[in-house]
């Protein structure tokens, strides 16, 4: 019972300090309409040079423009969510509170510290990635005709949460490296960035070796690839198991439960920078 | 003269200390080169040549647009903006040399050590994983600097003219990114041009964006040949002079109604 209100009240304060956010950053207007609309359109730039290049090839190893749009519009919707949600865990916005030692005023605090974190940052501006992300999405739909199912409808919102959840534990794994390094760890940007950019693909598309560290040391394979293959009823290349398509939220755990391992050691291991 | 020397060499030490940004930045590079090259192989996939560029030529194309992104600041600079913002901006116009002729500067020696590690470290590293060609012709070889010191400057033009936004909003920033995410796309980065479909490069050839990435591509590929080359770095200075002139023009106006808050 105990335990269950430290819960609940910790759980109000987590909404307070995201509504703060919210309403300091809603206080500037303009500001926040650019910013979320230059967000929407980084993103989407990279989603037209694709249409663009479509025009000449037509397919890329077989999968359609529509196709490689399901990719898309699922990865940008999940990781855009997750980029908002997990904001206060973004190496960029995380490495400058060790760097000036405002993560002790974390410490300090009687409240859950990984939830003072989440609740640091929250950027609302994420949104127009968001926007960005179901745009591609509703285009991939008017393209291929998906036979929806049940089981489908259902599995879809499963697989969305599951990558938000993936792309934020490593979110989380990259900051905790910033409590040894100090400085962003910048090759992070590879797994978190480059992830994204990997999953917009069909892993046919990679060598051997990619596809390997796609498989077993980031499983994005599972997390968009898999799925997709499931949704667009598209035949197994590789040759999984009949389940492959369902080990996303799988995969998600895994890497999830591995990340706050990670954070929880740095916690204790960090020695502040005492500036 | 003296003086963008001595700001030019005191940047280039400044961008020489940061050797562990450096690494990182390559590595990233890397990584997005082998994506990058992945996508285009699977789009030829039994293809000979596209548009008059053999596979090899568009890998080359990937590697080299990758190469550019720290020398030409292909993803944008917040610079300017930012003094602007902090006040600092005030040393800065006090400084015995014009605000455009001192970012050119301090530009200038960072480009050159971003040339260097970023650059050509990458084109090192990245051929030993895909088959990469190199200018065959002399006339390739005696134009190639020509072209990529004009597709920088045509770069930095930009980069500075879009800065100058900070003079009238305190949104600078979203509207810099939005405007390094056209030239991202429009300049060749993203894809070559040539793997796109006319009608837009053909609608690109009256904007400068060509001018800062793709005509590099196609002077070292050897696409663009010829009086074409010539053709092409007079349109790098062409839009380099357009850009400056305008941005001279903005920046005068832009000073004039600057208020600096103390403190």
């Amino acid at each position: 019972m105990q335990a269950l209100s430290n819960t609940l009240h910790e759980l109000k304060l987590y909404r307070r300090m995201v509504g703060i956010q919210i309403r300091s950053q809603m206080q500037y207007r303009v500001s926040f309409w650019t910013d979320l609309l230059s967000t929407g359109f980084l993103n989407a730039s990279y989603f037209l040079g694709l249409v663009l290049v479509f025009q000449r090839f037509q397919n890329i190893r077989g999968w359609t423009l529509g196709e490689v749009a399901f990719l898309a519009g699922m990865i940008e919707m999940s990781f855009a969510t997750m980029d908002m949600i997990f904001s206060g865990f973004d190496p960029d916005t995380f490495a400058p509170m060790v760097q000036m030692g405002t993560f002790d005023q974390f410490l300090l605090r009687p409240m859950n510290i990984t939830l003072q974190v989440f609740g640091s940052q929250f950027f609302l501006r994420r949104i127009g990635r968001m926007i960005e992300g179901a745009v591609i999405f509703g285009v991939s739909l008017s393209l291929v005709h998906i036979a929806w199912t049940p089981a489908k409808l259902l599995y879809l919102p499963l697989v969305l949460a599951s990558q938000v959840a993936a792309m934020g534990a490593l979110f989380i794994a990259a900051s905790s490296l910033t409590f040894w390094t100090v400085q962003p760890f910048e090759v992070a940007n590879i797994v978190t960035y480059g992830g994204v950019e990997a999953m917009t693909y069909p892993m046919t598309i990679y060598s051997l070796t990619l596809q390997r560290i796609f498989t077993f040391v980031i499983p994005f394979i599972f997390l968009n690839y898999y799925p997709a293959l499931y949704f667009l009823d598209k035949p197994d290349p590789f040759g999984f198991p009949i389940f492959a398509p369902f080990l996303a939220p799988v995969a998600a755990g895994i890497m999830l439960f591995l990340a706050l391992q990670l954070w929880r050691f740095g916690i204790r291991s960090y020695t502040s920078t005492g500036t | 003269m003296n003086l963008f020397l001595r700001i030019a060499r005191l940047s280039l030490r400044q961008q020489s200390t940061y050797r562990a940004a450096m690494v990182s930045g390559l590595l990233t590079n890397l990584f997005f080169g082998f994506l990058r090259a992945a996508v285009v192989i699977a789009l030829y996939g039994q293809k000979q040549a596209v548009n008059g560029l053999s596979l090899r030529g568009a890998l080359t194309m990937i590697a080299l647009s990758q190469s550019l992104i720290a020398f030409s600041m292909i993803f944008g600079s917040f610079d300017l903006i930012r003094t602007v913002y902090n006040g600092s901006i005030t040393t800065d116009l006090l400084k015995p040399v014009s605000l455009f002729t001192y970012w050119l500067a301090r530009d200038t020696g960072q480009a050159i050590v971003r040339l260097i590690w970023r650059g050509l470290f990458f084109m090192l590293i990245f051929s030993l994983f895909y088959p990469l060609s190199l200018p065959e012709r002399p006339e390739q070889w005696l134009a190639l600097p020509f072209v990529l010191v004009g597709g920088w400057m045509v770069s930095f033009a930009y980069r500075f003219l879009v800065n100058l936004a900070a003079f009238w909003t305190p949104d600078a920033r979203g509207i810099g990114r939005t405007a390094f995410t056209v030239s991202q796309l429009c300049s060749g980065f993203i894809f070559p041009l040539r793997l796109l479909p006319d009608w837009f490069s053909k609608a690109l050839a009256f904007t400068p964006f060509p001018s800062m990435i793709n005509t590099f591509l196609e002077v070292y590929v050897g696409t663009t040949r010829g009086a074409a080359i010539w053709q092409a770095l007079l349109a790098q200075l062409f839009w380099f002079a357009v850009l400056t002139f305008l941005s001279q023009a903005i920046m005068r106006a832009g000073i004039k109604r600057l208020v600096l808050q103390g403190g």
